[in-house]
């Protein structure tokens, strides 16, 4: 009963990793029900081949997690991301604050940037790994992490510049019917 | 700036998942949905294949008598060939209809067999909710059809195949995919995997004539009935080349047991186990038991031993699972 020995190996790391990995898994694919298949996926891959393992499962895991992830895992999730930000611009957010509404809108930025943007800046701002250690991660030369880097972040800059805008001309809006 | 927005970032995807927690058992789903996949490749490499591994074992002992170093608190052969000369006139005397319900390895699934119809019925269970149409699963609980098996009229003629619900599609099976005997190698790797009735159980049983052994091992009680068990030899064979690349496991060594009604001589119940070894693949079990029922050969009932393919379905050139 091999698998079930390495399922109750693989219990035992879950019980103390999966929260942060399911976050991570949240964080690259846009829903939690995505989250949830992708994190599945990823750990029949690990159970496969729990036993010829040389190093960290967490490192295994999370390699898996990211380049199913930046492969376009479960294509269909993009219709679920759009819906997503549809269902997010409708609400209000739940502080009121401009830097928490500029929060809110880049993680929605985020979710809908390609599959390889979206885990390079995961891999970066949320992992604070280095571009050296995301070129690793991924198994990608570090030239393409940088670009992939950048081109993911000068959206984000885009972005956030225009809600700046749009908050200066709303304050002066505000000034001028005052 | 590039610095605030790099923290922003990471203050937004910290606040966008402050809620969330992984749900509970992801590894044990983990292993049985790794074990459905494998189960569904062993019986798509072999085609029909599938057990009927009570003919196959009757057949077998009749033929072969008990195998060298049998204990000697079994059933001494002269007992096991009158036992297994019963089950066969049964089988072959009624002309039933083959119902069988299986659990363990692969989820729920259901056979249905007579003469040369078969239909194979494999389910999502309540770990691997609905399938999506990339063959894995969502979490959510629930049961609708994942594969299908079997016999279906296409042109009035029945034919072998193959049908994937859950990207709606479907391929004919290639032919000569029927193991002709119990003990070939693809008879021996179907013993693994849930039970495919084969195309033609009498065919099945006269082919297997020559092949190996079974016994008489005693008795268990089942739904309250003392039936009568008869356990094969174990088989070991080498995996063809495409499963072996698949499971990454170089052999296998199968068994069956199987437990006969000892008033109708029927078999009831029928367990298969497998175990997959000798490759990059740690070795592996996996085990499937088999509720049979016979049933009367009414119209209804032989109906239900035919594939129906659904109406849009995409024929392919080969299943979606290879």
């Amino acid at each position: 009963m091999a698998d079930d020995r390495a399922a109750g190996e693989l219990d035992r790391f879950l019980s103390e990793r999966a929260d942060l990995l399911m976050r991570t898994a949240v964080l690259l694919t846009g829903s939690r029900d995505a989250a949830q298949d992708l994190l599945q996926t990823a750990l029949e891959r690990l159970l496969r081949h729990w036993h010829s393992l040389d190093g960290d499962p967490e490192a295994y895991l999370r390699r898996t997690l990211y380049n199913l992830a930046a492969d376009g895992f479960r294509r269909r999730g993009r219709l679920q991301r759009k819906l997503l930000l549809l269902r997010a611009e409708t609400q209000a957010p739940a502080d009121a604050t401009a830097v928490v509404d500029l929060r809110d809108a880049l993680v929605r930025i985020l979710l809908q940037l390609p599959p390889r943007q979206r885990a390079v800046l995961v891999l970066r701002y949320w992992e604070q790994l280095t571009e050296a250690e995301t070129a690793a991660a991924l198994g990608w030369p570090e030239g393409t992490v940088k670009s992939a880097t950048a081109r993911g972040l000068r959206r984000l800059r885009e972005l956030a510049e225009g809600w700046h805008q749009a908050e200066l001309d709303e304050r002066e809006l505000r000034g001028q019917r005052a | 700036m590039n610095t605030d927005v790099e923290e922003l970032l990471r203050e937004g995807m910290e606040r966008y998942t402050a809620g969330v927690r992984a749900p509970a058992g992801l590894a044990h789903t983990a292993n049985r949905l790794r074990r459905r996949r494998m189960a569904v490749r062993a019986a798509v490499a072999c085609g029909t294949a599938a057990v009927a591994a009570a003919a196959a074992i009757v057949v077998a002992a009749r033929a072969g008598g008990a195998p060298a170093g049998t204990s000697s608190g079994m059933v001494n052969a002269h007992t096991a060939a009158y036992v297994i000369s019963r089950v066969d006139n049964a089988l072959a005397g009624q002309h039933l209809v083959l119902r069988a319900r299986t659990s363990g390895v692969g989820g729920p699934s259901i056979s249905w067999a007579y003469g040369p119809r078969s239909r194979f019925e494999e389910f999502t269970g309540t770990e691997g909710g609905q399938a999506l149409s990339n063959g894995t699963f969502t979490h959510h609980g629930g049961s609708e059809r994942y594969i299908a098996v079997g016999t279906a009229l296409i042109g009035g003629k029945p034919t072998g195949v193959y049908v994937t619900y859950y990207n709606r599609e479907w391929s004919l099976l290639p032919k000569g995919s029927i193991p002709a005997s119990a003990c070939s190698r693809t008879g021996a790797l179907a013993m693994a995997s849930p039970p495919i009735p084969t195309s033609n159980w009498p065919a099945f049983i006269h082919a297997t004539l020559a092949c190996g052994a079974a016994t008489v091992t005693g008795h268990a009680w089942i739904n309250g009935v003392k039936t009568v068990r008869i356990t094969g030899s174990p088989v070991t064979v080498k995996l063809p080349p495409g499963e072996a690349k698949a499971i990454r496991a170089k052999w296998i060594r199968t068994q069956w047991t199987v437990y006969v009604n000892p008033k109708t001589y029927l078999p009831v119940r029928l367990s298969g186990s497998g175990y997959t070894y000798g490759g990059a693949a740690p070795g592996a079990y996996a085990t499937s038991v088999s509720d049979l029922q016979w049933l009367r050969p009414t119209a209804a009932n032989i109906a239900k031993a035919l594939v129906t393919i659904p109406a849009g379905f995409h024929q392919v050139s080969s299943p979606a699972d290879q």
